[in-house]
């Protein structure tokens, strides 16, 4: 019992933990931007993971953002690794956009063309 | 003469085998917290996030304490609140730190018990070899404060003082402080198998009308799970302004903020 209620607090933890070396009162938390795009380079490093993507604007042209992500201790406690996203990757990415429209956002998730997913994706039914 | 009775209480002191002392031993992770409050209890809303309009929590603040509350709800509120470990150069402090992510470690020693926190890193050194807490003359402001206590039975009571008050050190984002003439009581034991409760009572004879009692959790995680360098300064590409607000930075150090509240 107490082994069950020790998975179900772990699980708590590292699903829930919210971002925590600054506010992360830049982003827009109730808007969601979901878009394909290329990464560019990942950083894996304290405070914060960065993802560097670029995004196909309407016009053809290539927009360079970047995302932030927690830190890599809890990251790699709930699976990720150091080589979890690689530069030339695909990836669908949903992040939490800057309240002020620049290039940046706060990262929810990530799904692969494989179908692999980091971090919170929408249930599909 | 003197060292006489300070070495019976070290002789006492050495006496307490290791092996009587509980087993707190691997890693911990808070249960209660993950919106970022300190005083879950007096939270509201329930779920509410620290630094989000609305999100406060109700300890029994003086009148002038409580409008300084105010002040950096307000500030919270508008993403201008200076929370001093944002600025990756001084630790969380005491007793924050035991509401902080990322993971716990308690070493248990019969002189002393570390609570060593992943992120900040922090280090509140418990002692309790029988010292008390040092003469007025010789002690100073710290993050952590000076703390001593004893072990009555598998429980570990201890005394925190001296802690960096003012706003130099904050208890959540929604930006409580106390004074620096806070004292923590504080009592921590296990409750279940890998299950820790921490029961502070605070008293600030400056900033609370009464006893504030605060109650947290850990939980020990997974055997094998260890914890990690947090190097705050590693790569910090979220500098804050002077006006408190946090920035964000490319990868080649420019500000990626459309505005820039200096």
């Amino acid at each position: 019992m107490t082994k069950v209620i020790g998975t179900l607090f772990f699980l708590m933890i590292i699903t829930c933990n919210v971002m925590a070396h600054h506010s992360s009162a830049m982003f827009d938390k109730s808007s969601v931007i979901e878009k394909k795009v290329t990464v560019i380079e990942f950083q894996w490093a304290n405070p914060h993971v960065w993802i560097e993507i670029s995004i196909l604007t309407n016009s053809r042209t290539v927009d360079l953002w970047s995302i932030e992500g927690r830190g890599p201790n809890s990251l790699f406690r709930e699976g990720w690794r150091p080589h979890s996203l690689q530069p030339g990757d695909v990836i669908t990415i949903r992040f939490n956009p800057m309240r002020d429209g620049s290039n940046a956002g706060g990262f929810i998730g990530a799904k692969f063309e494989d179908g692999r997913i980091l971090g919170q994706w929408p249930e599909t039914t | 003469m003197r060292l006489i009775p300070i070495c019976f209480i070290f002789a006492l002191v050495l006496t307490l085998n290791a092996e009587e002392l509980p087993d707190w031993s691997g890693v911990w992770g808070r249960v209660e917290g993950n919106g970022g409050m300190f005083d879950l209890a007096t939270t509201k809303p329930k779920d509410g996030l620290a630094g989000e309009e609305g999100v406060r929590q109700y300890p029994p603040l003086t009148d002038l304490w409580e409008k300084k509350y105010l002040a950096s709800l307000e500030l919270a509120a508008k993403g201008r609140l200076p929370d001093p470990i944002s600025r990756c150069g001084t630790p969380a402090g005491f007793p924050r730190l035991l509401a902080l992510p990322d993971v716990f470690e308690f070493v248990v020693r019969p002189e002393q018990t570390w609570v060593i926190t992943e992120n900040g890193p922090n280090i509140l050194r418990i002692y309790t070899d029988g010292r008390s807490h040092p003469a007025p003359q010789d002690r100073w402001l710290t993050y952590t404060g000076d703390s001593v206590g004893n072990w009555n039975g598998e429980v570990l009571e201890f005394s925190t003082v001296n802690m960096v008050g003012g706003g130099k050190t904050i208890l959540d984002r929604s930006g409580l402080f106390l004074s620096s003439e806070a004292k923590v009581k504080t009592r921590m034991y296990l409750i279940a198998d890998g299950l820790l409760k921490a029961e502070l009572e605070i008293n600030d004879p400056l900033a609370l009308t009464a006893p504030w009692h605060v109650v947290r959790h850990f939980t020990r995680l997974p055997q094998g799970a260890k914890a990690y360098d947090y190097a705050c300064a590693e790569n910090n590409r979220n500098p804050v302004t002077g006006a408190g607000q946090t920035l964000t930075l490319d990868t080649a150090g420019q500000i990626i903020d459309k505005v820039v509240d200096q």
